[in-house]
Order: C-alpha cells, then structure tokens, then sequence
C-alpha cells in the first residue's frame, strides 16, 4: 500500500528516521514497536502528510493509489466546545460522506467504539477513556483506507485495553489497513499481522507476524532446582545452550544435542520436571532486536 | 473540494468569533465606531466614509486573519488536515473565514456609522465593494503570511523586508532622480558636522554616483507597484473611477492572488508542526 524508499527526516542536527526503506502491505494490521524516541510518530507523521521527508520518497506502492487515511494522534486534543456527534459530523464532511449518510455514519462509528451514549455530550466533558474512543471513532469514521493509531490504547485502564484490543480484532477481521504504533507487546502480539521495529530512526526488523512467532525453535528442559552447579559443564557441551534459573535453553544446532543435555542432568541428580520445544516470543525479538 | 472547504471555513468562523479574540475584535470594531463615527456629531464627509472604514476593513481582516491562523496552527486539527486531499484546501478555509470574519466587522461598522451618516450615492455604492473588498482580500493575504502557520524559514522576513524597502522606494517616486542623492547629501552633513570626514566624503562620492545610478529606476518601479492603492484613493477623492482607476482593484486583486499562490507553496511544503 505504501512505500518508505530511503527515506531520512532530520529536525535540525538531530536525525529521527535514517535511511528508511520498508512496506506498509495491503490488508495487513503492522504493529510499530521502539523505544521512546525510536521514530514512530515520525513514521506515522510522515505518512499522514503531516510532516515532509528529509530525503527519500514515501509513496504508494506500485499496484495502488495514494489511501485515504484516518489518524489517531498520540496527544488527544479536540475541539472541546464542540459534541461529540458534530465533531464526528465533520469529520465525516471532510471525507465526503453526504448529507444524508452522515448521521448514520456517525452513529455508526460511536457504536464500533461504545461511546453512543456521548453523543450529545461536549467533548470537554468526555474522560480520558472516552477520548481514546473518539480518537478512534473519528479516524474509522467515512471508511479510510488505511488507519494510522499512534498509540491507541495509552493511558487506559487494563478492561479499556481490552476493548480497544477487541475493537482493533474486529478491524483486522473486517481486512483494514492499520498501522499502529505502541509500546503494549501483548497488543502486538494479539492483534497486528505484520511487525516492524525501529530504533534510533533505523528499522531492525520487519516480517509478517507469523513468521516472526516461528522463527528459532528452541528446546527448554526445565528441572526441579537451580542449575548454578552445572552451568558451567552444560555450557561447555555448545554455544548455543543457555540456562536459566532451574531452566536450559538449546538453540539452533544444540537443540541436536538434547539426548546428551539430559544424561548430563540426571548424572548430576536433576530430576528432570518438563521437555518442552518452543517459539521465540514477541518480547525475545523486541528485546534481541532492541540490543 | 468545496463542501470541504464550506465545512473547514464554517468551522473557523464559528470558532473564532465565539472566542474572546473574536469579542474583543468586535469590541475594538464598535470603538473605532464610537471614535471616529459618533452618531452624535454627524459624518457628512462621503470620502472619509470610504478611507476609514477601508482602512478599519484591512485592519479587522489583517486581525482576524492572526486569530484564525493562530487557531488553525493547533494540533487538535491533525485529524481534519489529515482527512483533505490537499493541503491548500485548508489553507483557503482559513482564507476564506479570516475575510468573512473581517468583513463582518467592517460591515457592522460600515452599517452603523451611516446613523446621521453620509448619503450613499448609486455610483458610490458602485464604488465601494471593489474597493474595500480588495483591500481586505490583501490584507488577508499579508497576515497570511505574518503567520507561522504559512512561513516556513526566513519566507516572512523576506517579504516583509521587501515590501519595507518597496514602501520607501515608493515615497521616493515623487522625484526619483533626486531623492536618494538628496538622502545621501544630508547624511554627509551629519558626518561631516560630527568630524567623520571620512564617512562624510564616502556620502558625498554616493551622492554623486545616485544621480546617474539604476536607483531612480527602482523608485520608478516601486511608484507602479504602489499605483492602485493612488488610484484608488484619487477615485474615492474625485467620487467615481477614470477607465484606468478602474482597474486598480483588480491589480490590487492580482497582487493577493500572487501572494496566496506563494502562501500555498510554502504552506504546502513545510513541516505542520502544530502547537497545543
């Protein structure tokens, strides 16, 4: 859907996006990760118009046009002398729903995000949850081709997380395009398709989700106490094995290694408690690719 | 792109009229009033009418123009910014609402200072819309550019460092041979009565090289640059446009066209790093 090619954007000396080069595919929910000052909001900003890059292009991708986009800013701030439905009315205007499709289009995405009883309220008077969810009524509201949520459930309490979690499934579900950025690995990990990590304006990592969570198996062997005793004699066995507490890791050519990794632990008096083979987690790639 | 525009512009009206910067526009619109049209004392003066509620128009849309920018600068507009397929698009929405808002304040006025006012003539009501409204139409453009919204870099420096130098270049154009020469020579007294008779000299070699230097083709310039606005006032002093005059308000009308499509550019160029 749209492209970043080489892309740069520098704020007098200090460079937020170096070199970028990445996709945003079609029908897919990208989940942003980085630190604090990794280049997200740039990113997102970048691609909303709102800010022009440095050098490079980003652009749709061969096969499409420029999307329409919807956009959650990080900082919520309306228009606070306004309702919520007007505010919602205009917005809708602006992206040329008609005169007569616009009130149910803006019942319509109250309903997506729970907050038809706000209707009629101010938006001044609306707490910080229900913010959340204007901000996202607002961006899904005229159907946009591509949403871009910055942040989209910070400062929420764990059940409003939930419901936003519930609403961003259901987008997925429905096929949108969403790029969102967020520092909620479990977010991540429950709704997004596709991952990308940025740090210190450079792109570590992007893959489709999937592929992402079936990347290195390894085997973990966990026994009934602390292996302090025998780390050093397990680790000599491979590179590739770690140990954990009263857990060890084989990876890559070690997990091959499994039979004499056992016999090592019971001759040492471990009782062996479970063998399991695993997935890499999200939090292992985000903290290996974060190093 | 016009419902976008009609929506964006109904928005910023409503939104900075409703303000305490629009009732304080609207305060300082009824003291100009009260000041220079009291209904007590009377305006019989049809040309004064013109000028000053002109000039009032200019300075209301030129104050407006800062309210409605300083407001659309905000980062709770992202969301709509976002939602157009041009930026310019927004940028002629605040266009637009700044002159509405100006020519409300100068209407009202307008409106009230003919209570024992003067009589308007058919051909002074002829007279009045392309006038006024050209010169706010201007002034929109200016405070535009005043703006942070639409400056990007050194734009506002630069234009209004040469508009600066085309308004004293243009009260030279009334003897463009002579006036510079006759600047210079007054600067080599000064020097020379405070003993720098180095500078002074320096003064009196460019005095002599001013007569003959493209200078007085620039106060030339700068007189034509200024033509319309004569034109204008000549028009409303003699109660009605010559052919020429006449087309003052439309090259009047030229210059804020330039003047926007420059404002567009930048606007459309630049970084909207809005504030809270």
């Amino acid at each position: 859907m749209i492209e970043f090619s080489q892309v740069s954007k520098k704020y007098y000396s200090l460079t937020a996006l170096q070199d970028i080069n990445l996709t945003i595919p079609r029908g897919e929910v990208v989940g942003l990760l980085g630190p604090n000052g990794a280049g997200k909001t740039t990113l997102i900003k970048l691609i909303a118009g709102i800010i022009n890059p440095t050098s490079g292009e980003v652009r749709a991708t061969s096969e499409g046009t420029w999307p329409s986009i919807g956009y959650k800013p990080e900082r919520l701030i309306f228009p606070g002398n306004l309702i919520t439905s007007q505010y919602l009315g205009m917005i809708a205007g602006l992206c040329n729903v008609g005169r007569e499709q616009k009130d149910n289009a803006v019942l319509e995405s109250l309903a997506r995000v729970n907050l038809l009883a706000a209707a009629n309220k101010q938006i001044k008077t609306l707490s910080k949850g229900m913010r959340q969810r204007l901000g996202l009524a607002q961006a899904i509201i005229g159907d946009p081709d591509l949403l871009l949520l910055d942040e989209p459930s910070s400062g929420l309490d764990p059940e409003g997380q939930d419901e936003i979690q519930t609403f961003l499934e259901e987008l997925r579900i429905a096929g949108k395009t969403i790029l969102m950025s967020t520092h909620q690995l479990p977010e991540v990990t429950k709704v997004c398709t596709y991952l990308i990590i940025l740090k210190d304006g450079k792109v570590l990592y992007q893959n489709p989700m999937a592929e992402a969570l079936t990347l290195r198996p390894h085997v973990a062997i966990q026994v009934d106490r602390p292996l302090d005793g025998a780390k050093q004699l397990l680790m000599m066995v491979h590179n590739d094995i770690t140990v954990d507490g009263n857990e060890v890791i084989l990876r890559d050519e070690a997990i091959g290694m499994r039979r004499q990794v056992l016999s090592i632990l019971i001759n040492q008096g471990f009782d062996i408690v479970r063998v399991e083979q695993r997935r890499v987690t999200l939090a292992e790639i985000y903290a290996e690719a974060i190093q | 792109m016009i419902q976008r525009i009609l929506i964006l512009t109904g928005y910023f009206v409503k939104n900075v009229f409703f303000s305490l910067t629009g009732l304080i526009l609207l305060i300082l619109s009824l003291a100009f009033w009260a000041i220079l049209f009291p209904p007590g004392q009377g305006t019989p003066d049809i040309e004064n009418y013109i000028i000053l509620i002109g000039a009032l128009g200019a300075a209301a849309t030129f104050m407006t123009t800062l309210a409605t920018c300083a407001r659309a600068a905000r980062m709770e507009h992202y969301p709509m910014l976002v939602r157009l397929p041009s930026r310019v698009e927004y940028l002629t929405a605040v266009f637009l609402s700044s002159l509405v808002l100006g020519l409300f304040m100068q209407l009202l006025v307008a409106g009230l200072a003919l209570i024992r006012g003067p009589e308007l003539s058919v051909s002074h009501l002829l007279m009045i819309p392309p006038i006024w409204l050209s010169i706010d139409l201007l002034a929109v453009i200016l405070a535009m550019h005043a703006t942070d919204l639409v400056t990007a870099g050194w734009s506002r420096v630069i234009l209004f460092g040469l508009l600066a130098l085309a308004l004293v270049l243009n009260s030279a154009s009334s003897s463009p041979e002579s006036w510079f020469p006759e600047r210079l020579d007054d600067l080599a007294e000064l020097f020379s009565r405070v003993n720098l008779m180095w500078f002074s000299d320096l003064a009196y070699s460019a005095s002599s090289w001013a007569y003959d230097s493209p200078l007085s083709g620039l106060t030339r310039f700068a007189g034509i640059l200024f033509w319309p606005f004569r034109a204008m006032t000549d028009a409303v002093l003699a109660g009605g446009f010559t052919p020429s005059q006449a087309l003052a308000p439309a090259v009047v009308m030229l210059y804020g066209a330039i003047l926007f499509l420059i404002a567009a550019t930048l606007f459309a160029g630049k970084d909207l790093e809005f504030l809270e």
